[in-house]
């Protein structure tokens, strides 16, 4: 490490402890080179962390010179990012309102009612059914960016993050009526209380949105080891998880002005679509699986 | 026909021979520029190079003065020594006539 004349050893380690971050985004065999070159010409912190985000900076922005990154941010980050965004906010505040009767309203004299417990469970598998569905849109995304563009993982990820964020922003202008609505009618007394107004869609989005989308980015990355036919199908899964995340959505019908004639979207074919969206759940067991006999025959 | 910063560098990794790696080639250039040579410059130049043909590298053995992490070996190769011959071809026959050191020394 280099030494560090005119600045304070905590500054020095700050700066350093930024390149082992920074360097994360190089290339293993890179950032071994380029850690091993500032060592030995003993460059002070703060010049190796020039040295180093100089470096990551020319590394993330070259393949924008590109036409494919730029088809991939337009045609599946910004999309999916504002959708996942908008899903993520009707989902918390639909539940928020279920969360808010059981939660803030409990009463220990219902326990013995039989009425109550009956819906008691209906309500706690619809809300695990709009997780579970959400927490699986999630994560194709996340699948679909890291399968995609396994090199551009990184910048993607940031881009989709902020999509995430800045997503209910683009589509404020017609989701205006509707928060105003869902938010100030019926449901008044609920998103009157700051948790449910503000925290609880953080919550939701970081949980259901965020975790499972890197999990997903992860999951992408490693498919390049796949035989090209299972990379197919499951290039087909996640495609078929897209329309689904509308058709499952009333709210993404709307937004995205998509005609809906009920006999069409109550089909069967329609249904079983609907099933798609929890191939994550399938793969993910058969993935578990697969490494544990991959363990066992190792171990042997 | 190769940049300037190209040539630099494949002049650097010649002199330098088998000792041709990250930190020695920028030292190189830094000596005889007598101008800072960012290492995201560095790097991402050799890589251009290595697209090309010009050199060729690989991962060295680890040493403690390093920290025990391994150097980026540069190779150049018969294609990289003839663009890097053109190159200075093509500056010695442009500078033909042009006097730059009675220049430098006017300036000065």
């Amino acid at each position: 490490m280099g030494d560090e004349p005119n600045r304070s050893p905590l500054m020095a380690r700050v700066c350093w402890r930024l390149v082992d971050i920074l360097s994360l985004m190089l290339h293993s065999d890179e950032r071994e080179a380029v850690r091993g070159d500032l060592v030995e010409s003993g460059a002070p912190g703060s010049q190796a962390l020039r040295d180093v985000l100089g470096l990551v900076a020319r590394r993330q922005a070259a393949p924008w010179t590109h036409w494919r990154p730029w088809l991939t941010f337009v045609t599946l980050v910004v999309p999916l990012g504002m959708l996942l965004s908008v899903v993520s906010t009707t989902t918390a505040d639909g539940s928020a309102v279920y969360v808010w009767m059981y939660a803030n309203n409990w009463k220990w004299g219902d326990l013995g009612n039989a009425g109550f417990w009956h819906v008691f469970v209906e309500t706690v598998l619809l809300i695990f059914k709009g997780y579970l569905a959400l927490a699986c849109w999630s994560w194709t995304s996340g699948f679909v960016l890291g399968t995609i563009s396994p090199r551009m993982t990184q910048t993607n990820g940031v881009l989709f993050f902020l999509m995430l964020l800045f997503g209910g922003l683009v589509g404020a202008p017609r989701y205006f009526a509707y928060f105003w609505q869902f938010r100030r009618g019926a449901n008044g007394p609920v998103f009157s209380l700051l948790f449910y107004r503000e925290t609880f869609p953080v919550i939701v989005l970081a949980l259901l949105v965020v975790g499972p989308s890197l999990w997903g980015i992860r999951q992408g990355k490693r498919t390049e080891r796949l035989r090209p036919l299972l990379r197919y199908i499951l290039g087909i899964a996640a495609i078929a998880t897209l329309p689904a995340m509308v058709i499952q959505n009333p709210e993404l019908s709307v937004f995205l002005k998509l005609f809906r004639r009920r006999e069409i979207w109550d089909a069967w074919q329609i249904w079983l679509l609907q099933l798609v969206v929890y191939w994550p759940v399938a793969y993910l067991v058969a993935d578990a699986i697969g490494r544990h006999r991959h363990r066992r025959v190792a171990s042997i | 026909m190769i940049g300037e910063f190209e040539y630099l560098i494949l002049s650097a990794a010649t002199r330098l021979r088998e000792d041709a790696y990250g930190a020695a080639i920028r030292r190189e250039i830094e000596d005889a520029t007598r101008h800072g040579c960012s290492i995201g410059a560095l790097y991402t130049t050799l890589d251009r190079l290595e697209a090309k043909g010009f050199i060729k590298t690989r991962m060295g053995d680890p040493t403690p003065e390093r920290g025990g992490r391994p150097k980026r070996m540069v190779r150049v190769t018969a294609m990289g020594i003839r663009a890097a011959s053109d190159f200075y071809a093509a500056v010695t026959r442009v500078s033909r006539g042009v006097s730059w050191e009675t220049n430098r020394i006017a300036v000065r």
